[in-house]
């Protein structure tokens, strides 16, 4: 069963919760009997060789395992106390609320403004231009990419750079206003600079969201969590403390896949 | 405990732990022979001793080296993390207990009248026990077992009291007899300088335990 460090027993009040839950793809259980608790107040990594479940662990917080038809997923999962799974959740609500940004940057082909009014127009966030143009403005400040695109916001999203078209994805996220940010690989398509540059602003961001981040890069994950969960086979083996994951995690398997020992 | 993936990462680390086998090996002799030289009034020996410490500081300086080079190449995590910083203060504590028989050869040609001394017949015991817990604190470290390195902070009392029990005998020589004061006093440093070395000992115990627990030795130990 999951070891949890009792140091993080006492975090307050979880964003979300996931109790028991488990995956399948057709008959192969790619999930198996996770519970966990999402605090609001940091980053939390899932951290974890390949194929160990973690981003599909990650997708099953705001259903976008729904999409894939051999996928089941069982369990509870609440955000906010709510069932995530029950009839009175809207998906498309739920993806609002609980956003995604992917491991490779996904910016629709329009413009820049337009990526980021989209989701705030067909959630009704913004009736009038002017409201669009200040959540426009908000939310690429904070994803820090408004002094690099404000005089071209026409331009098309796609001309961006790599880690600029990530930060563009990272500012459609927030548009919408979401509480939970679910990140999957946000930088390991990015040089070292752009990378810096996310995970500063994973940084600035968290407290503001509850932050979920999946990685394979553990600096990554010790560099920007506070959190860290590892999984393996399916199953979350230890939750703790990053700085006591990664200074003197309790599971011998934790242990040897950190140091670089594993299989 | 399991290889590393990438095996110049394992080769790395066996070699630093070879350096820091080597510099205890080398501050074990130095502490024998520096009180052996100083027991006979050997001054080539203490100069032998004296000469050899440079070994010493040349493999804390390689100590620190790999250790960086480690850091920075390898970026270790967890054990390995706490193994490379313990090595580093390690390294750094052997060095001194080099510095601490170094200066105890210096003092050898300082000593008039050996045979008046009583002191010089404890000395050889109490640098003995300090040599004991060089050697077994080098060893846990090599074994990386923690069970061992409290043994070694438990000895430190020994030494403390054998340094007690030099230092009234010494200050009652040189009451009864002025003419002993400089000597005294010189035989005064060397066995502090030996209760030096049982606290650095002790001071490597608590790296030992930290680098393989996580954890520094229970309070009630030190």
């Amino acid at each position: 069963m999951t070891l949890i460090h009792e140091s993080i027993q006492h975090d307050r009040g979880a964003k979300m919760i996931a109790r028991d839950v488990s995956v399948y793809y057709g008959s192969k259980k790619a999930i198996d009997d996770v519970s966990i608790d999402i605090s609001p107040d940091y980053v939390t990594a899932f951290i974890g060789p390949s194929g160990c479940g973690k981003s599909t662990f990650l997708r099953c917080f705001n259903r976008m395992n729904d999409t894939i038809p051999a996928a089941k997923v069982t369990g509870q999962i609440e955000l906010e106390g709510e069932d995530i799974h029950g009839n009175a959740m809207d998906v498309v609500q739920l993806r609002a609320r609980v956003g995604m940004v992917f491991q490779k940057p996904n910016p629709f082909p329009k413009s820049i403004y337009d990526n980021i009014a989209y989701g705030p127009k067909i959630h009704g966030l913004g009736e009038k231009k002017a409201d669009l143009d200040v959540i426009v403005e908000r939310s690429l400040t904070r994803a820090g990419l408004w002094e690099e695109v404000k005089d071209r916001l026409d331009d098309s999203g796609t001309a961006l750079s790599g880690g600029q078209q990530q930060r563009l994805c990272i500012a459609r996220a927030i548009a919408v206003d979401p509480e939970v940010i679910l990140m999957d690989e946000p930088a390991s398509a990015l040089d070292p600079i752009a990378t810096a540059k996310i995970e500063e602003l994973i940084d600035e961001l968290s407290g503001r969201y509850a932050i979920v981040i999946v990685t394979h890069s553990m600096q990554q994950a010790a560099r920007v969590s506070q959190r860290t969960a590892f999984f393996h086979l399916g199953k979350m083996v230890e939750y703790g403390p990053t700085s006591d994951i990664f200074t003197n995690p309790i599971e011998e398997r934790t242990k040897d896949y950190i140091t670089g020992r594993y299989g | 405990m399991p290889d590393h993936t990438v095996k110049a990462f394992d080769e790395d680390i066996t070699r630093l732990r070879g350096l820091i086998a080597e510099m205890g090996g080398l501050a074990e002799v130095a502490i024998q022979e520096a009180l052996d030289a100083m027991i006979r009034g050997d001054e080539a020996l203490g100069d032998k001793v004296v000469a050899r410490d440079r070994r010493i500081d040349a493999l804390e300086a390689e100590v620190d080296r790999l250790a960086v080079r480690i850091i920075a190449l390898r970026a270790p995590m967890a054990d390995d993390l706490r193994e490379v910083i313990a090595a580093l203060k390690i390294a750094g504590v052997v060095e001194r207990i080099g510095d601490y028989s170094k200066n105890i050869a210096k003092r050898v040609g300082m000593i008039e009248g050996r045979d008046r001394f009583e002191p010089l017949t404890l000395l050889p015991a109490m640098g003995e026990l300090a040599g004991e817990m060089v050697h077994d604190v080098l060893t846990a470290h090599a074994a990386r077992d923690p069970a061992l390195a409290r043994e070694v902070i438990a000895t430190d009392a020994k030494v403390d009291a054998f340094y007690n029990s030099i230092f009234r005998n010494l200050v009652s020589h040189m009451v009864e007899n002025p003419a002993t004061i400089s000597s005294a006093a010189q035989l005064l440093f060397v066995a502090r300088n030996l209760e030096r070395i049982g606290d650095h000992a002790t001071n490597v115990a608590e790296m030992v335990h930290f680098a393989a627990t996580g954890n520094y030795p229970p309070e009630e130990d030190r």
